[in-house]
């Protein structure tokens, strides 16, 4: 078990770099705190959502900033505040604060310095999704290494007797996750 | 017997239920074009034990509204929308069906939130939404409704002709 403990604790000791780093903030500890037993990937689920949104925004700005006959400032104005809404609500605080500044020039119709703050919003947003897939792995890593060792026991007769409610809410997890249970007979 | 007469004889109460207690299974639509934002609010709502639906086209939640126009008793709605305006929604909303909506946005200009305010939103939510600010808007409904009441019960003192109106607890009336 303490490996499982060394894992756990890597979570934490991770999760808290990211906060103190300003990758996220206070309202991505709102969105781990609704994950419960009906939606135990919930954080992940919402993350996917939001890296495809965002990707496709960033996409759609720097193709509206390429036009030869003239910037769309308009369209640019609406991916931002879209994409200011979307990084608030998942806690992604530089991306959010990226795209404030971005607002500025965008307002301003400067090309030059909104063609800089998309640079700077593809690296925030960059950092934030390896940052939140690496948190990912290590969370589903730490679930799956338990449910390993929950199974083993069950195995040895010398072993704790687990709650089988328990083992099967975490095989649930790990078949969810994209894995598969070995079984021991 | 005059229609005046009829219209006395039974109090609104008896035939419009009140709600005294906490309504947990309050049936809330709420629209945003952002999916991040939909899912995120969506499983707030959930958690608040409403019975929630989700659009992300303000024109799909119309043609909702209007096929069902008593399966919702509140709208949480963005007001920066592609298809509509959701000041647009919120126009329709009270002219059509008269429920409740509550306009949200990532945008906090006072322009904007008197925009709301003017348009008859109940309330705006600054975003990001927070679950607090959720699990009290069942006052909306309680309010809106308590309002219709008193409405109905003044029209109905009204045709009563040479009685005098009653004092009642809350007599500050905001129509005479």
């Amino acid at each position: 078990m303490d490996f499982v403990n060394l894992l756990q604790r890597k979570f934490i000791d991770y999760s808290s770099s990211l906060h103190r780093e300003g990758i996220v903030d206070d309202q991505f500890t709102q969105l781990r705190k609704l994950e419960d037993e009906n939606s135990p990937h919930f954080v992940m689920e919402v993350a996917s959502l939001f890296f495809e949104d965002c990707e496709k925004l960033i996409n759609n700005m720097a193709i509206a900033l390429e036009q030869k006959q003239g910037v769309d400032f308009k369209q640019i104005d609406e991916c931002i505040h879209q994409l200011k809404g979307s990084s608030s609500s998942i806690g992604a605080m530089r991306v959010k604060n990226a795209c404030i500044a971005f607002r500025s020039f965008s307002d301003g119709q400067n090309r030059e310095g909104c063609l800089r703050c998309l640079q700077q919003l593809s690296h925030e947003y960059s950092l934030l999704k390896n940052k939140l897939q690496t948190l990912f792995r290590v969370s589903v890593a730490s679930r799956c290494l338990y449910v390993c060792l929950v199974i083993f026991c069950r195995g040895n007769e010398h072993a704790e007797p687990f709650p089988d409610v328990l083992v099967f809410q975490l095989e649930k997890e790990i078949v969810a996750a994209g894995g598969s249970i070995p079984r021991v007979h | 017997m005059s229609t005046a007469s009829l219209i006395t004889t039974w109090k609104v109460r008896d035939v419009v239920p009140v709600p005294d207690q906490f309504p947990t299974s309050l049936r809330v639509l709420v629209v945003d074009d952002d999916p991040t934002c939909l899912i995120f609010l969506e499983k707030m709502l959930r958690n608040c034990s409403y019975d929630v639906t989700k659009c992300n086209r303000a024109e799909t939640a119309l043609l909702k509204l209007r096929e069902n126009r008593n399966g919702f008793d509140i709208v949480i709605s963005d007001v920066h929308m592609p298809d509509m305006d959701g000041f647009k929604l919120l126009e329709h909303i009270g002219l059509e069906m008269d429920l409740p909506v509550i306009m949200m946005s990532a945008d906090d200009g006072k322009d904007v939130v008197m925009k709301g305010v003017t348009h008859g939103a109940c309330d705006y939510l600054i975003k990001p939404v927070r679950i607090e600010a959720l699990k009290n808007i069942w006052q909306h409904v309680v309010r809106k409704r308590k309002n219709e009441w008193k409405d109905l019960e003044q029209s109905g003192s009204v045709e009563e002709g040479d009685r005098q109106p009653k004092q009642s607890e809350d007599a500050d009336y905001s129509s005479s």
